[in-house]
């Protein structure tokens, strides 16, 4: 189990590398740093003093150098914009994307199974068509469309929810709906084909055979199998989420880390789009990481090694 | 299934019980109050390190400038200074108001110009816009009550840039707590003080010892929220739910179903940026291409049907352009331009006559208005000329234009809200990377008007380059741009060509 994990880390350390030398070309590559920076109305001295500030006028090979160097003293540099430290910045607007995405996985589990398993019950039934129809409109509405539907709604038309801006618990609401709409399906049809899969296997007939009860057979049995690809798409889901709030943050205005990137990235503020993409892409090699270890203690199947 | 059923009341109580947690938002005339919307955050309150639109905005309620311009009559008026004066051709010397006070209850006084002034002309300083402050040689306290400003050279433009984008700051507060904690909790004089930041959302209150007799006035409005929220439907959803009061940069199109809704008043306000089509007669691109051809250049200004577009797809009061300035700049004369009718047969006549008649092939970018961008390259293509366009975040296209990849640049330019002509023509057909003529005769009348202090000089040379930059067509001098403004309609607000809203002079009916 250690030369597992210690393997993985180890490559996780390996993608991290080569995702900093990937954002650190591509945002040389997309866009003048110096003229992203100056903004609209600069003149060519301001972008010139800007170029020779920043050391935007050295070669791109010693720019990443120097970035490694210091990235290495776990020293993630300044932002160009408010010359505060990246990770001071990416601290503050962290409580706000973990509670978003927190919400919105919880969301679209405590939707998704019920419903999943629900359908699979009773397949073809009416809840199996309403479950397939949720999918289907869950996958195919973008969840930025959906987010301002639900503003529409619940925001303009029934006043019952704040709208934009992430001061209270309330203001979660409709993002986590809308961010977390758009895992729910994924899951839900994960769960039903599971479900379907274990209800029909021989465990479950010898544990009918035994007179086990319906509920013991359902949770106890049937489900714990039902869930272990659920579980490893749950994790995968979930770094998705990160990326999906950087446009529900916008829309909704919330001051998280995916508006914080978003803004980063209009502005061309470097350090903090490579803070923010190195972290998010460790925090997914994470995820998959947990996502192993959870499913290994879930059946013991896969805790031998092969 | 017992538990599927408690899974799911638990979230619906949830649910509910998060809904009460909603405060109710406060309503704008009750207390007082103003919640502005706005789309783009600022990175900091510095005047000085900050150029986004939306801080500059904010900045101008909470520091004053020596002197302020009127946005109605456009005449300087006082603020911080009482009168001034101009001694030789370098400098000019102010007076300063007696009894001001900064936010943090010290006294304001001529250390406080000469220390921010001098500071930010140091290059080492960092200020975003060179152009602001580059031209300060050094500024010196004549007495207590009475600063002297002298620029490096003669520099006629010195009075816009002293009312417009140099902020005074306390000399003792800013050095203790430093440029960046500064421009997180800003202290000035101005008619509003930062009070709060918390979630997003600061709040401005105003200075209740705010001098009455300066141009700004009197605020009536008691507290503005700021608050940004980058999407726009987002913001237009706020403003009609309530959550916010006033709000702009909405789009053209949305300003007319924004003013059917009752309660909101939406309007097109014009300002002072210019739009137009750029066009690579220097030969960034490849060299002879064909837009190096003057006649090419006139076909392109024949082609396209200005008025029509004005009219469908700009809106509001926003009208064409001749001269490649705004035409209420000082310099910018608008006589002095040569006007290209909308003419497709000529046009067609002058490509053939260079030797396109098949036409040709032209990489376009543009960043604000598809719509508009569009049109232009279906005028283009009635001629013949087929102009591939790329819709580009506005930094992007502008790094196209000036590092010369792109043959047509349908951009505009905003001028700093500068009323004059240097900070247009003055940036455009300088020989920088912005001029896509490199003309040297329009070059040395540039550079003589940037730094003549004889009006009439002055006035004499841009008309001569305005003459020459539309008789050689280096631009299709487009039209001016509108503002989308949106906001409650018991708001009294009065938009400004110069795009600075002043909700110091705002108030509730």
């Amino acid at each position: 189990m250690w030369a597992v994990i210690v393997r993985r880390l180890v490559v996780a350390a390996l993608v991290a590398l080569a995702v900093s030398v990937m954002t650190f070309c591509l945002s040389h590559v997309a866009i003048d740093p110096a003229l992203a920076l100056a903004g609209d109305s600069a003149t060519d001295l301001d972008i010139e003093t800007i170029r020779e500030r920043h050391g935007f006028d050295r070669p791109v090979v010693v720019q990443y150098a120097d970035y490694l160097v210091r990235l290495l003293q776990l020293d993630f540099g300044t932002s160009y914009l408010t010359n505060r430290p990246v990770l001071e910045m990416v601290a503050e607007r962290l409580p706000a994307t973990a509670l978003l995405a927190v919400l919105s996985i919880a969301f679209a589990l405590a939707l998704a199974i019920p419903l999943g398993v629900a359908a699979a019950l009773r397949p073809n039934s009416i809840i199996d068509r309403f479950a397939l129809f949720l999918a289907v409109a869950g996958q195919s509405i973008p969840n930025f469309w959906a987010g301002l539907l639900l503003i529409l709604l619940f925001g303009v038309q029934l006043r019952w929810l704040p709208i934009s801006g992430s001061d209270t618990l309330a203001h979660f609401v409709l993002p986590m709906i809308a961010l977390g709409s758009y895992a729910t399906p994924a899951l839900m049809r994960l769960t039903r084909a599971g479900m379907l899969d274990v209800l029909s296997s021989d465990y479950i007939r010898t544990a009918r055979a035994m007179g086990l009860s319906q509920g013991s057979i359902l949770f106890r049995w049937g489900l714990r199998n039902a869930l272990l690809p659920v579980i490893s798409l749950t994790a995968v889901q979930f770094g998705f989420m990160l990326g999906g709030s950087i446009i529900i943050e916008s829309v909704f205005a919330i001051q998280g880390i995916g508006y914080l990137a978003w803004q980063s990235m209009s502005r061309a503020d470097m350090p903090v789009i490579q803070a923010i993409v190195l972290m998010i892409s460790m925090f997914y090699i994470a995820l998959t990481l947990l996502a192993d270890l959870l499913n290994a203690w879930t059946d013991p199947r896969l805790r031998t090694p092969t | 299934m017992k538990r599927v059923l408690a899974t799911a009341a638990i979230s619906a109580l949830t649910l509910g019980v998060l809904t009460l947690g909603g405060d109710a938002v406060k309503a704008g005339p009750d207390d007082n109050s103003l919640t502005i919307g706005l789309g783009e955050e600022f990175p900091n309150l510095n005047g000085y390190l900050n150029t986004a639109r939306d801080g500059v905005v904010m900045t101008r309620h909470l520091f004053d400038t020596l002197i302020w311009r009127n946005p109605e009559t456009f005449e300087y008026e006082p603020l911080l200074a009482t009168s001034w004066r101009q001694i030789d051709e370098r400098s000019w010397e102010f007076d300063l108001r007696d009894g001001v006070t900064f936010h943090d209850g010290s006294e304001f006084s001529a250390e406080d110009v000469t220390f921010t002034l001098n500071r930010y002309a140091d290059p080492e300083a960092g200020a975003r816009s060179q152009a602001s402050v580059g031209w300060i040689e050094r500024v010196e306290a004549v007495d207590a009550r009475t600063v002297r400003i002298v620029s490096k050279e003669p520099f006629p433009a010195a009075l816009e840039f002293i009312a417009g984008s140099l902020p005074i700051y306390p000399s003792d507060a800013y050095q203790a707590a430093g440029p960046d904690a500064f421009g997180q909790s800003p202290i000035g004089t101005g008619p509003y003080a930062l009070t709060a930041v918390e979630g997003g959302t600061y709040t401005l209150t105003r200075n209740p010892a705010y001098f009455a007799d300066g141009g700004k006035g009197t605020p009536s409005i008691e507290v503005l929220r700021v608050r940004t929220i980058p999407d726009s439907a987002t913001r237009i959803a706020e403003l009609i739910g309530g959550g916010i009061d006033w709000t702009w940069n909405m789009p053209s199109d949305q300003i007319e179903q924004l003013s059917d809704i009752p309660g909101v008043t939406a309007v097109l306000g014009s300002t002072m940026r210019i739009a137009m089509v750029a066009l690579d007669a220097a030969g960034r691109t490849s060299e002879g291409n064909p837009l190096t051809d003057v006649r090419v250049r006139q076909a392109i200004n024949h082609a396209i049907d200005r008025e029509t577009i004005v009219t469908n797809l700009v809106g509001g009061d926003g009208r064409t352009i001749n001269a490649p300035c705004y035409p209420r700049q000082f310099g910018c004369d608008e006589s002095a331009a040569v006007v290209y009718d909308y003419d497709p047969e000529k046009a067609k006549a002058l490509l053939a006559e260079a030797g396109f008649s098949e036409g040709f092939t032209v990489e376009m970018a543009s960043y604000r208005d598809r719509a508009r961008a569009e049109a232009v390259q279906a005028y283009l293509a009635v001629i013949g000329i087929t102009a591939n366009l790329e819709m580009l975040q506005a930094r992007a296209s502008f790094s196209a234009w000036r590092e010369g990849q792109i043959g047509m640049w349908y951009g505009d330019w905003g001028s700093f809200s500068i009323a004059d002509a240097s900070a247009s023509m003055g940036n455009f057909f300088n020989g920088g990377t912005n001029d896509g003529a490199r003309d040297e005769e329009i070059m040395a009348l540039i550079a003589e008007a940037n730094v003549s202090v004889d009006p009439e000089t002055r006035k004499q040379s841009y008309a001569e380059a305005i003459t020459l930059a539309s008789e050689r067509a280096y631009w299709v001098p487009m039209h001016t741009i509108v503002m989308g403004y949106a906001y409650k309609s018991d708001l009294d607000f009065t938009p400004h060509v110069d795009e600075l809203p002043r909700f110091f002079s705002a108030s509730w009916k």
